[in-house]
């Protein structure tokens, strides 16, 4: 079932269209990873989707609810905003019992410095916002938009400029969410952290959705090719490579050469036998040629 | 709705330029009815060219909120809308309530605020003469009403604070000025301010009174129109 259904989304300002006729499809209790560059349109479109901003043209519906029946759905929805939208004179609790009192969450104080203490704010509920540390304020908005028990939550790159043990900690809590049902969508430039994370993963770049599917698909994703890794004596170089590519008349593509191998990039498997055969048959001394698994930021970087 | 109303009500009460206001419409109101009481010929002789008793009593506050009313409010509420646009906090409210109920919230919590800074003035008037004069508190009420719905217009349509604490010095000088002036004077150029200020409405029927809370209900609806349509 569809939490979230986007069909033919557009945002523009003024003249520049931030996202293209997005189309997408998010599931119940499915972490959904958002991934792109700076200024792909991740935090165009999860402002568009919550009400933030408008949508120029397009329309979506979240939980079977339009985008004109919006403010209908908004209690269950979750959103942690960007830092710089915090109430920065107010102290952590007040600003917790504030916001939770506009998402209806009935959580008393002992329960919501509980909250704090969950991810990993013990000790500031009566500190003002502005002396956080940018990953306590990081925290913060995740405490918020964990108030009044959504459904949905949406996560803009929670772990982006934390520190890896409070980023660990956030990771576990993502997946404790998805283990009690919640639909997760997540923006992050930490593939790897994505790539643990999510069920599905969609790229973004330059306002469209180039990519879309599992980590898995999208590292297995034939049109992409297939990265290879060939150790041999002496060590084959981009010219070598250039010149093998010519031979077989396909396109390989160099990658890297390593301390003792070489990465590669062939169009499908069917070429290893014959890469391997022009490589012996060039007086190279061929010791091993084995499939590399992509990396989900080799699939980013290609998308 | 009933939230952010709250916090902006009780947020109002702590600033130093609100807690001034307070202070100075207070200390006014009860050093006029003072004054008033002690000059009991005063009275009569108001009343004997056709005045009423509570018009001499609430006379201070009464000019207080015509000429002082919009800079007052200028001053403290200038920035409503958009000081939490400007801080992008409206983009934290945004998700989770309608942009209507942050408006409503907003704009009856500023008025609230106001309404209660002058049933102070007058319980202090009613302490000193004994009567609430309905009529005037109905006045300064439907007076305030306009001014708030103004001034959230105001914060609404220009988005930078510094320009809306400027435009509310120059406001908070003019539409006095101006709506006194229309109220008045039958010049071609005064036309306009004379009906669209609450200024010459006052001085009519009860029904006439209504007319300002129209136009500042109809300021209101503007202002949420455009705030439906903007990118926070």
């Amino acid at each position: 079932m569809s939490i979230i259904e986007v069909n033919h989304l557009t945002k523009k300002y003024g003249t520049t269209e931030v996202l293209k006729d997005i189309n997408l499809e998010i599931y119940q209790g499915e972490v959904f990873g958002f991934v792109g560059h700076n200024g792909a349109g991740k935090s165009t479109f999860i402002h568009t989707i919550t009400g933030i901003t408008n949508k120029s043209s397009g329309s979506f519906t979240i939980m079977g609810f339009s985008d004109r029946q919006l403010n209908h759905v908004k209690k269950r929805i979750g959103v942690m905003p960007d830092v710089s939208n915090l109430y920065e004179n107010m102290k952590g609790l007040n600003f917790l019992r504030y916001m939770g009192k506009l998402a209806g969450d009935k959580r008393n104080k002992p329960e919501l410095k509980t909250l704090m203490k969950e991810v990993g704010l013990e000790g500031a509920a009566q500190k003002k916002i502005k002396s956080y540390s940018f990953g306590m304020k990081k925290k913060i908005c995740i405490a918020q938009a964990l108030l009044g028990n959504p459904d949905l939550i949406i996560l803009d790159e929670p772990t982006s400029g934390i520190d890896p043990e409070s980023a660990i900690k956030i990771r576990d809590l993502v997946i404790k969410l998805k283990e009690e049902g919640k639909t997760i969508f997540l923006t992050s430039h930490n593939l790897d952290e994505i790539d643990k994370v999510s069920d599905r993963v969609g790229i973004l770049s330059d306002g469209e959705i180039k990519k879309l599917g599992t980590p898995r698909q999208l590292k297995e994703d034939k049109g992409a090719g297939v990265t290879i890794s060939v150790r041999t004596k002496p060590i084959l170089q981009k010219d070598d490579i250039q010149k093998l590519s010519e031979k077989m008349n396909t396109d390989i593509i160099f990658m890297e050469a390593k301390r003792d191998s070489t990465l590669l990039q062939v169009p499908s498997e069917e070429d290893l036998p014959e890469v391997s055969k022009k490589i012996i048959q060039s007086d190279v001394h061929l010791y091993e040629m084995k499939i590399e698994e992509r990396s989900l930021e080799e699939v980013f970087m290609n998308a | 709705m009933i939230h952010i109303l709250t916090r902006e009500f009780l947020e109002s009460f702590k600033s130093v330029r609100s807690i001034l206001i307070i202070l100075f419409i207070t200390f006014v109101s009860y050093q006029s009815a003072t004054f008033i009481d002690s000059n009991p010929g005063l009275i009569q002789e108001i009343v004997k060219i056709g005045g009423e008793e509570g018009t001499v009593y609430t006379a201070a506050i009464a000019l207080i909120v015509l000429i002082l009313g919009f800079l007052f409010v200028f001053a403290t509420s200038h920035d409503l809308i958009n000081k939490e646009i400007e801080l992008k906090t409206m983009r934290l409210l945004v998700t989770k309530t309608s942009r209507v109920q942050i408006m409503v919230g907003k704009f009856l919590g500023t008025l609230l605020f106001w309404v209660a800074t002058i049933t102070i003035s007058f319980a202090v008037i009613f302490i000193i003469s004994g009567s609430w004069f309905l009529k005037d508190y109905f006045h300064s009420f439907v007076f305030l009403f306009y001014i708030v719905s103004f001034v959230v217009l105001v914060s609404t349509v220009f988005t930078k604070s510094k320009l809306t604490m400027f435009l509310g010095i120059l406001f908070g000088i003019a539409l006095p000025i101006l709506g006194l002036a229309s109220a008045v004077s039958n010049n071609w150029y005064l036309v306009p301010f004379k009906y669209l200020l609450p200024y010459r409405y006052l001085e009519g029927s009860i029904a006439l009174m209504f007319v300002p809370i129209v136009i500042g209900a109809f300021y209101f609806l503007i202002s949420v129109f455009i705030m439906q349509r903007k990118d926070l």
